[in-house]
C-alpha cells in the first residue's frame, strides 16, 4: 500500500464521508421500507470503492477481488437478521443489508489501500485528530512491522519444538501447560518489544530528539 | 466481537460514536495529567503488541480458535486510560488496514472492546489493591477482571446490534453471553499467563497496579464497576420480571416486536446444553460454569507466581 496521495487529509474526510454515507442508508431493519435512493448510495459507494482501489495502485479486477474477502463476515451477520425479517421482505432485506455491509466495507478498505498507513497518520493529523493520539497510532505502525516479524520468528520457533502434531495435540493432552506456553511466548514477546522500543526512545533522546 | 458495517443503526452509530469521542478525550486529558509520562513509542509498542497477540489463535473447540483481546491486560500493563488509549489504536487500525470491524462501527467497537472492557478489567484489580497488594491478588484479580470484561464487551455489542433492530435484543444477549462465557475463561487464562511471565521477569512493567491503599482512578473503577454490573443484569435479565418489560417497550418501539416472540429458536438449540430445561437456563448454567472455571484458572496460575516468588 502506498500514500499516492498529495492532501491525506481531504482524502480521508471524503472517503469517511462516503463510508458513512453507505453505512447509514436506510435497509429495511426494524419492519421499515427501504428507499431507492438507499440502492442508488450503495451503488456509488461500491464504485468510489473501486476507483479508490485504482487510484491506489490496484486494477479494478484487484479491488473487486479485495472486496470479495469481505463477502463472508458481511453474511455471517446478515443471513440470521433475513431469516429474522418477516418472510415477505426476507430477500430483499438480506440484500440490502448485504448491499449496505459490502458498499461501506469496500469503500474503507479502499481508503484505506489509497492512503496507506503513512498517508492515514498524516490525514488524520490534517482532519485535527488528537496529536497524542496521532502519534501513538504512528508509533503503533512503526512497531507493528517488528512486532510480526518478532512475533512470526517465535511461532515459527515454537511449532520447531511441538513434539505433538495437530491443532489439538497439545491442548488435549496438557491444557495447562499449553497455556502456560502461550503465556511465556507472549510474555517473552512483550518483553521484547517493550525493550526494543525503550532502547529506540533512549537513543533518540542521546541525539537530542523528542 | 468486531461489529462490521452496515449493521448498526444510524442512532447507535452517533451515540456510541459520541461516547467513545468523550471516553477517549477523558483517557487523554488523564494522561496529559500524570506526572509519570509515557513516550508515544513505547505506548505505541504496547499498541503492536496487543495487536500482535490478537492474531495469535489457540484451538479452544474442533474447527474454532481464540485469542487474546487484551483489554485488561493492558489496564493491567498501562493503568485504565493509557489502555484505551492503546485499544483504541489498536481498534483504529484493524478497521482502517485489516477491515476487521467497520469504520462506521468504530465507536461502538471502542465503546466495547476499549472503554467498558478495559473499565471492567481495570476495576477488580483496583478494588482489590485497596485491600491487598501482593502480585498474587493482583494477578486473580486480574483474571478475574479479564473474564468480567469480555462478558461486558460482548453484552454491550449485543445492546448496539439489538438496538438497532438488526436481532431480538433478548435472544442476543442469551446467544452472545453463552458463547462468550466460555471465550471469557480463555481469555482470562492467557491474560493470567502472560501477566505472570511478566511479573516474572520485569515487574517493573506492570504499571496498572495501584501503589496505594486508595484505588487508583476512580472514574475508571466506577466504570468499570458499571459494566460488570452490565454484564450481570444480561445475564440475570432473562429471569428478571420487571426486565422484559423493558425490552418489550424496546422492541415494540423498533417494530422488531413481532419477530422478537419467535426469537433464536434454531441457534439457541444448539448452544443449550443438552440437560438445560431452557435457552435461559443454559445462559445461566455458562455464566456460573465460566466464573467457576476462572476461579479456578485465577487460582493455578497464581500459585505459579506463589512458587516463583519463594524459589
Amino acid at each position: 500500500m502506498a500514500d499516492t496521495s498529495s492532501r491525506p487529509g481531504v482524502v480521508l474526510g471524503i472517503g469517511l464521508a462516503v463510508v458513512a454515507a453507505a453505512a447509514l442508508a436506510p435497509a429495511g431493519l426494524g419492519g421499515r421500507p427501504i428507499p431507492p435512493w438507499s440502492w442508488a448510495v450503495w451503488a456509488a459507494a461500491y464504485a468510489a470503492g473501486i476507483w479508490m482501489f485504482r487510484r491506489g495502485g490496484f486494477v479494478a479486477a484487484e479491488g473487486v477481488r479485495r472486496t470479495m474477502w469481505l463477502l463472508p463476515v458481511v453474511l455471517v451477520f446478515t443471513v440470521p437478521a433475513a431469516l429474522l425479517a418477516p418472510a415477505e421482505s426476507r430477500a430483499r432485506v438480506a440484500a440490502a443489508l448485504a448491499a449496505r455491509a459490502l458498499a461501506a466495507a469496500a469503500a474503507g478498505a479502499a481508503l484505506a489501500a489509497w492512503l496507506g498507513p503513512a498517508g492515514l497518520v498524516r490525514g488524520a493529523r490534517q482532519l485535527g485528530a488528537p496529536e497524542r493520539l496521532a502519534d501513538v497510532l504512528e508509533a503503533t505502525l512503526v512497531s507493528l512491522v517488528n512486532v510480526l516479524r518478532q512475533a512470526k520468528a517465535m511461532l515459527r520457533a515454537r511449532e520447531a519444538r511441538r513434539t505433538a502434531f495437530g491443532a489439538w495435540s497439545d491442548l488435549a493432552a496438557s491444557p495447562a501447560e499449553s497455556v502456560r506456553g502461550f503465556g511465556r511466548l507472549v510474555g517473552a514477546l512483550l518483553l521484547r518489544s517493550l525493550e526494543r522500543a525503550e532502547a529506540l526512545e533512549r537513543a533518540r533522546r542521546a541525539r537530542g530528539i523528542g | 466481537m468486531h461489529i462490521p458495517d452496515g449493521f448498526l443503526s444510524s442512532g447507535v452509530t452517533i451515540a456510541t460514536w459520541t461516547m467513545a469521542a468523550a471516553g477517549v478525550g477523558v483517557a487523554l486529558k488523564a494522561e496529559r495529567a500524570d506526572p509519570h509520562a509515557m513516550p508515544a513509542g513505547v505506548l505505541g509498542a504496547v499498541a503492536a503488541f496487543l495487536f500482535a497477540t490478537q492474531m495469535i489463535n489457540l484451538p479452544v473447540a474442533p474447527g474454532v480458535s481464540g485469542h487474546l483481546v487484551g483489554a485488561a491486560l493492558a489496564a493491567a500493563l498501562l493503568g485504565p486510560w493509557r489502555a484505551l488509549i492503546a485499544m483504541t489504536v489498536v481498534l483504529v487500525i484493524q478497521a482502517f488496514l485489516f477491515q476487521d470491524g467497520g469504520i462506521g462501527a468504530l465507536g461502538a467497537n471502542i465503546v466495547d472492546m476499549g472503554l467498558a472492557a478495559v473499565a471492567a478489567g481495570y476495576a477488580l484489580p483496583a478494588l482489590v489493591a485497596r485491600r491487598s497488594h501482593s502480585p498474587r491478588a493482583f494477578t486473580m484479580a486480574t483474571v478475574a477482571g479479564a473474564f468480567a470484561a469480555t462478558l461486558a464487551a460482548a453484552s454491550l455489542a449485543a445492546v448496539w446490534l439489538g438496538l438497532s433492530g438488526l436481532y431480538p435484543l433478548g435472544g442476543l444477549l442469551q446467544v452472545m453471553l453463552t458463547t462468550h462465557s466460555f471465550i471469557g475463561v480463555l481469555e482470562a487464562a492467557l491474560t493470567g499467563a502472560v501477566l505472570v511471565t511478566v511479573l516474572r521477569w520485569r515487574p517493573d512493567l506492570v504499571r496498572g497496579l495501584p501503589a496505594s491503599g486508595a484505588v487508583a482512578h476512580p472514574g475508571a473503577t466506577v466504570l468499570g464497576v458499571v459494566a460488570i454490573a452490565l454484564a450481570l443484569a444480561a445475564f440475570a435479565s432473562p429471569f428478571a420480571s420487571t426486565w422484559p418489560d423493558g425490552l418489550a417497550h424496546a422492541a415494540a418501539r423498533l417494530g422488531f416486536a413481532n419477530r422478537a416472540t419467535t426469537a433464536w429458536p434454531a441457534p439457541l438449540a444448539g448452544y443449550a446444553a443438552p440437560f438445560a430445561a431452557s435457552a435461559r437456563w443454559a445462559t445461566a448454567l455458562a455464566g456460573i460454569t465460566g466464573t467457576a472455571a476462572v476461579t479456578g484458572v485465577a487460582w493455578i496460575i497464581s500459585r505459579g507466581l506463589k512458587a516463583d516468588s519463594h524459589g
